[in-house]
């Protein structure tokens, strides 16, 4: 019920879905921009190595994937409360599925800070 | 194959049985989340009726949005594992890279920009319903935009990406 909210999870809340909506504008450009180059304008097939080693050659392409995992990490972040909210009854379950999710969310950042630290740093 | 290619369509099927799983989650606990109808009950119901229901069209925007969602999520994790290989060993992460240009990855990369295509425009409808304080009759609209503009971007792009199956 939202009007049983507490002024504190309406502020949390807002602060949410501004996050999603921040992320989702800027996700539009950086993963269809990103899907585009590595599918449409360069098939698939010439993506190798070689590829991946001239485009993190480029500042701008660093720069763009950096953006693209922080934002992509944030948005599922911000967005994944309400989706457990709906999809999963009882407070336990949906407290550990939300740590789960965080530590997932955590490991995928480092994983992808790493990669893009040590290939193109 | 070699080991770390079996290891990335192990994860693939790993992604895609996710996506399956949540999609029936999804559509299992709707009935609970907003009552009405089962959501399949509906889609026997609804099949073949016009004019439909802009509030239905509504509806099914929303679960498809969350199900697109989380298929791009779930790939999201597996690329990053893939990608990582290249920081550890480019011959491996190359290894591994040869799998995206099969026929069978590049059908998944159909559906992948088609949920790509659809969360990002039907995001930015919500967007501009929000800003825009557009009534139920303009949301319908926008939605039928985003349906077309979805439906024609996966067309195109998929003739792109199957092009050298077809033309080798």
């Amino acid at each position: 019920m939202p009007d049983q909210d507490t002024a504190r999870v309406r502020t949390a809340r807002s602060g949410t879905y501004l996050t999603i909506r921040a992320t989702g504008v800027l996700l539009a450009v950086l993963a269809l921009g990103h899907f585009g180059v590595t599918h449409i304008v360069n098939d698939v097939a010439a993506t190798d190595s070689s590829f991946v080693a001239r485009r993190w050659s480029s500042a701008l392409w660093v720069v763009w994937d950096a953006l693209l995992l922080a934002m992509a990490l944030l948005h599922v972040g911000a967005a994944m409360g309400a989706v457990v909210r709906d999809h999963c009854p009882g407070r336990g379950a949906r407290r550990a599925v939300l740590a789960g999710m965080r530590v997932l969310i955590a490991a995928l950042f480092v994983l992808g800070a790493l990669t893009l630290v040590v290939a193109a740093g | 194959m070699t080991a770390v290619q079996f290891a990335f369509l192990a994860g693939l099927t790993v992604v895609s049985a996710a996506i399956v799983a949540f999609t029936a989650l999804v559509l299992l606990s709707a009935r609970r989340i907003d009552g009405g109808p089962h959501l399949l009950a509906v889609l026997r119901a609804r099949l073949g009726r016009s004019p439909y229901d802009l509030a239905e069209g509504n509806r099914w925007a929303f679960y498809v949005h969350r199900i697109t969602g989380f298929a791009v999520f779930a790939f999201l994790a597996l690329h990053l594992l893939d990608v990582g290989l290249y920081a550890l060993s480019p011959a491996l992460f190359d290894e591994v890279h040869a799998l995206y240009s099969t026929p069978l990855m590049r059908v998944f990369e159909c559906g992948l920009l088609f949920a790509l295509l659809f969360h990002a425009l039907n995001g930015l409808r919500l967007l501009v319903i929000d800003l825009a304080d557009v009534g139920a009759r303009a949301a319908g609209r926008l939605l039928d935009g985003v349906g077309v503009l979805t439906f024609a971007g996966t067309a195109a792009g998929s003739a792109v990406i199957l092009w050298p199956v077809f033309a080798p």
